[in-house]
């Protein structure tokens, strides 16, 4: 059972974001008949299900109050593993696939390990680290990108059923476990605990060692399901894969009303920030706006959404001085 | 008597400090042990050398008579030892369920079972006493509500071994005394219980056997009460007798009041609220926790819109936005009772947290350069004056002790040339010794003419300092009386005007003043 307060601040946070979500698609499809044909609408699905794993990844070290900026450089790692095992080695792809999983987890392992285990602010690790991924990525491929993908792989990031993506649906399956981990399993749990106060985790007799360590591990692992996908999608693995993943990593969790300094997060909030953000970069190419604008309404839509749950703690805040 | 827990000659060593040194204490099953000393002399260091939080450098802990060591408080927990920390130790947007059973969430089938937490929650609630909804998120509770949350929480772990630092710190009395019966009721059950308090009147009643620390160093090692009273506790804290502070001047209160509010209402709850305060004059406001008394404070000095009424600074309306404006327009100063939180900023030096009001007025140019040792020769004066004990003005105020923090937060108003101070709780967690020199500090500052508002939920401490006593109640003004001194007499006018205040219908209380969300806090005052 859901405690009712919890019950109505969780839908008062998606509520209004999925009226926004609403507002904007109506808005469009009457502005622009073409927005409701089956192809854009794919494209739109398609761009969703492309930045899910990569926001869930930093989704989940903003829930423990850390954050990875190594997130893009080890999908960028991640992308050429799996392109290299089975162009140059002939890898089957289920196996290259699976190599390739474990590559995300254990550069998501290793920050934590390191956090962890210095005790240094994950910022700081996760820059060295990103450095390191990346160097790794250039240093193995000399920054020339395997063209030879399994067909079954191109597959995976172009089948579609209709409108559908076949990664959406993919995506929405991790989705739904990522909200259950977070929800409903001891780790989940532990791991706000953590970010919400990591003195009481401690006191409390929890491993913090380990849910930090595990907290970054979940992390590469969704972030080389990214990489995947996006290796599917483009049907090239790029050593560039990644590059542009950091702002949307963390600007669809915090819109979806993911507290930076810990304890709370939101699957759903998240899901309906991607949503947003790919109908926005869709409308402003179907409206005929110069993509560079795109990063300017980001960046607006970013402050607005911060402004506004500003705006809502101030209340709160009236509210606890009340009692 | 041989013990669940012997600690012997363990000795703990941080950067700089000697927390522990050489110190011992044991204890027995079926008993209420005492560690009392004064902040600083490393009561919470042991507690967090049993519970595992530190490693001890040298020394032994014998568990049942075995040698054990403790690497983390998980295994400590294991091994039965529960505790009430000092800390805040709640996941505040968890609920208080999930807070209490946190280190063992239930599952089925790999999934937590909400359901068995709930009820496992309720059962620890009821033996506490708390009418708290298990599903309500801890952010929304009182403090006070919080700290017993802890106490249920430390009580769930169903330990041998019961630690508590501080417990009845911010709960009202009739909460701790309903702690102290299930204490004795666990004692009875043979758990071995410790129990830290700055209260000695609560030792005195409650604890079978005490240990002292003074300065990190045993100075009792469980010793039978028989024969110690207070003041033999207190010798052995301080090393010598309590001060029994100087007397006061009567102060004229005829005059027009330096600070006064008329009918005042605030976005916090206050409605209607009357106040005077005289040049000079030490009022005290008393009140328990949660009553509201921050709350007037931080609409003084403009923190906290006011809806309806009138402040009046030396005469004259006073609207005041802000706290800049507050103090360079009427003068009003305040000191925070979250010190470290609100009152220094703990990585900065003494002289800076000092200067940090007069900043405006030392820069000079049109880059505002600011010399330090201008800065430095104008904060010095005050430092001496209070007192600061440091080898320099350039030490970081993190490195100070309390009580030395405490005096850095009064001495940046000093500077600033306030008239009117408003101090709120400036003595909690503060050592006797320390204790009484800021309170003849306090009078110090009334005798020179500055006007003081003493916020306090110190009985003693408003009894010893202030002219008159105002008493706070669920936001409104309970009870107004001239302070005799005489503590058993005034404390009891006291507490007669806070329980007739309660004794009246609180929801109607409530619904006439328009708050919504006090349902759960009638609840705890009622939960006898």
């Amino acid at each position: 059972m859901i405690p009712e307060p919890l019950k109505r601040l969780a839908l008062a946070d998606n509520v209004g974001l999925a009226t926004i979500l609403v507002v904007a698609v109506a808005a469009l499809a009457i502005a622009n008949p073409a927005f409701l044909t089956s192809f854009n609408l794919y494209v739109v699905l398609t761009s969703l299900a492309l930045w899910t794993c990569v926001a869930l990844a930093q989704m989940t070290t903003l829930a423990i109050g850390q954050m990875t900026l190594s997130l893009g450089s080890l999908g960028g790692l991640v992308a050429v593993t799996v392109g290299g095992l089975c162009e140059v080695w002939g890898v089957p792809l289920p196996l290259a696939i699976a190599i390739a999983l474990l590559v995300g987890l254990a550069g998501g392992l290793l920050n934590g390990v390191l956090i962890a285990a210095s005790g240094v602010n994950s910022f700081i690790i996760t820059l060295a680290t990103f450095s390191a991924f990346h160097g790794l990525t250039l240093g193995l491929t000399r920054a020339i990108p395997f063209y030879n993908m399994p067909a079954a792989l191109k597959a995976l990031g172009n089948a579609r059923y209709g409108a559908i993506p076949l990664m959406l649906g993919i995506v929405l399956v991790v989705a739904v476990a990522v909200h259950i981990v977070f929800t409903r399993t001891r780790l989940g749990r532990h791991m706000l605990a953590y970010g919400g106060n990591p003195q009481a985790a401690l006191l409390s007799g929890l491993s913090t060692a380990r849910i930090v360590i595990a907290a970054h591990g979940l992390s590469g692992l969704l972030a080389a399901i990214a990489a995947i996908l996006t290796v599917g999608r483009l049907q090239v693995a790029q050593p560039t894969i990644g590059e542009d993943w950091l702002i949307v990593s963390f600007a669809a969790p915090i819109i979806g009303g993911a507290s930076l300094t810990g304890g709370h997060v939101s699957v759903p909030g998240t899901l309906l920030a991607l949503a947003l953000l790919a109908i926005i970069n869709d409308a402003l190419v179907l409206l005929g706006v110069d993509p560079f604008w795109v990063q300017v309404v980001l960046g607006g839509l970013i402050l607005a959404v911060v402004g506004a749950n500003r705006l809502r703690e101030g209340h709160r805040l009236g509210e606890a001085v009340a009692r | 008597m041989t013990g669940v827990i012997e600690i012997s000659a363990v000795t703990k060593t941080f950067p700089g400090v000697r927390a522990l040194d050489d110190v011992s204490i044991s204890l027995a099953a079926g008993e209420i042990h005492a560690l009392i000393g004064e902040n600083g002399a490393g009561k919470s260091t042991l507690i967090k050398i049993i519970t595992g939080v530190h490693l001890p450098d040298r020394g032994e802990m014998r568990l049942d008579g075995v040698p054990v060591v403790f690497r983390s408080p998980h295994e400590a927990i294991g091994a039965g030892i529960g505790a009430v920390h000092q800390e805040r130790n709640l996941v505040p947007r968890f609920t208080v369920a999930e807070n209490i059973c946190l280190d063992r969430l239930p599952t089925r089938h790999g999934l937590i079972d909400n359901r068995s937490i709930v009820a496992d929650a309720e059962r620890w609630l009821k033996t506490m006493g708390l009418a708290l909804d298990p599903r309500q998120p801890v952010r929304e509770l009182s403090v006070a509500q919080m700290q017993l949350v802890e106490i249920a929480k430390a009580l769930s772990l169903r330990s041998r071994v019961l630690l508590l630092d501080e417990p009845t710190a911010s709960i009202t009395p009739h909460e701790a005394d309903l702690l102290f019966d299930i204490l004795r009721d666990l004692k009875a059950r043979g758990v071995a219980i410790l129990f830290v308090s700055h209260r000695l009147e609560e030792v005195l009643s409650l604890c079978d056997r005490v240990t002292v620390l003074r300065d990190g160093r045993n100075t009792a090692v469980s010793q039978p009460f028989a024969g110690l009273g207070r003041s033999d506790l207190v010798r052995l804290m301080i090393g010598r007798d309590e001060d029994a502070g100087s007397a006061r001047n009567a102060v004229a209160t005829e005059g027009a009041p330096v600070l006064e509010l008329k009918g005042l209402s605030t976005a916090a709850g206050h409605r209607n609220l009357n106040l005077r305060l005289h040049a000079g004059e030490i009022l005290g406001l008393y009140g328990l926790i949660g009553c509201g008394r921050s709350e007037l404070a931080k609409a003084i000095i403009g923190i906290i819109p006011v809806t309806g009424g009138e402040v009046s600074v030396a005469g004259k309306p006073a609207r005041i936005g802000s706290v800049a404006e507050a103090l360079a327009k009427y003068k009003i100063g305040y000191v925070s009772e979250d010190r470290k939180g609100e009152g220094v900023v703990l990585d900065h030096s003494i002289s800076a947290n000092i200067g940090v009001t007069v900043w405006q007025r030392l820069a000079r140019g049109i880059l505002h350069y600011l010399s330090r040792a201008r800065e430095t020769k104008t904060v010095r004066p005050f430092a001496e004056k209070l007192q600061i004990r440091a080898p320099s003005l350039a030490v970081l105020v993190g490195k100070l002790s309390g009580g030395n923090q405490q005096k850095v937060s009064v001495a940046k108003w000093l500077v600033a040339g306030t008239e009117i101070l408003i101090l709120d709780e400036p003595t909690v967690g503060i050592d006797v010794r320390t204790k009484a020199a800021l309170h003849e500090l306090i009078r110090e500052l009334a005798d020179r003419g500055t006007a003081i508002l003493l916020i306090s939920s110190d009985m003693p401490e408003i009894v010893a300092l202030a002219d008159r006593i105002e008493v706070m109640n669920g936001f409104q003004i309970v009870g107004r009386l001239e302070n005799s001194h005489a503590y058993a007499d005034v404390s009891r006018q006291i507490m007669d005007a806070i329980h007739g205040a309660a004794d009246q219908p609180q929801m109607a209380a409530s619904i006439a003043t328009g708050r919504t969300e006090t349902a759960g806090e009638t609840r705890g005052r009622m939960m006898s």
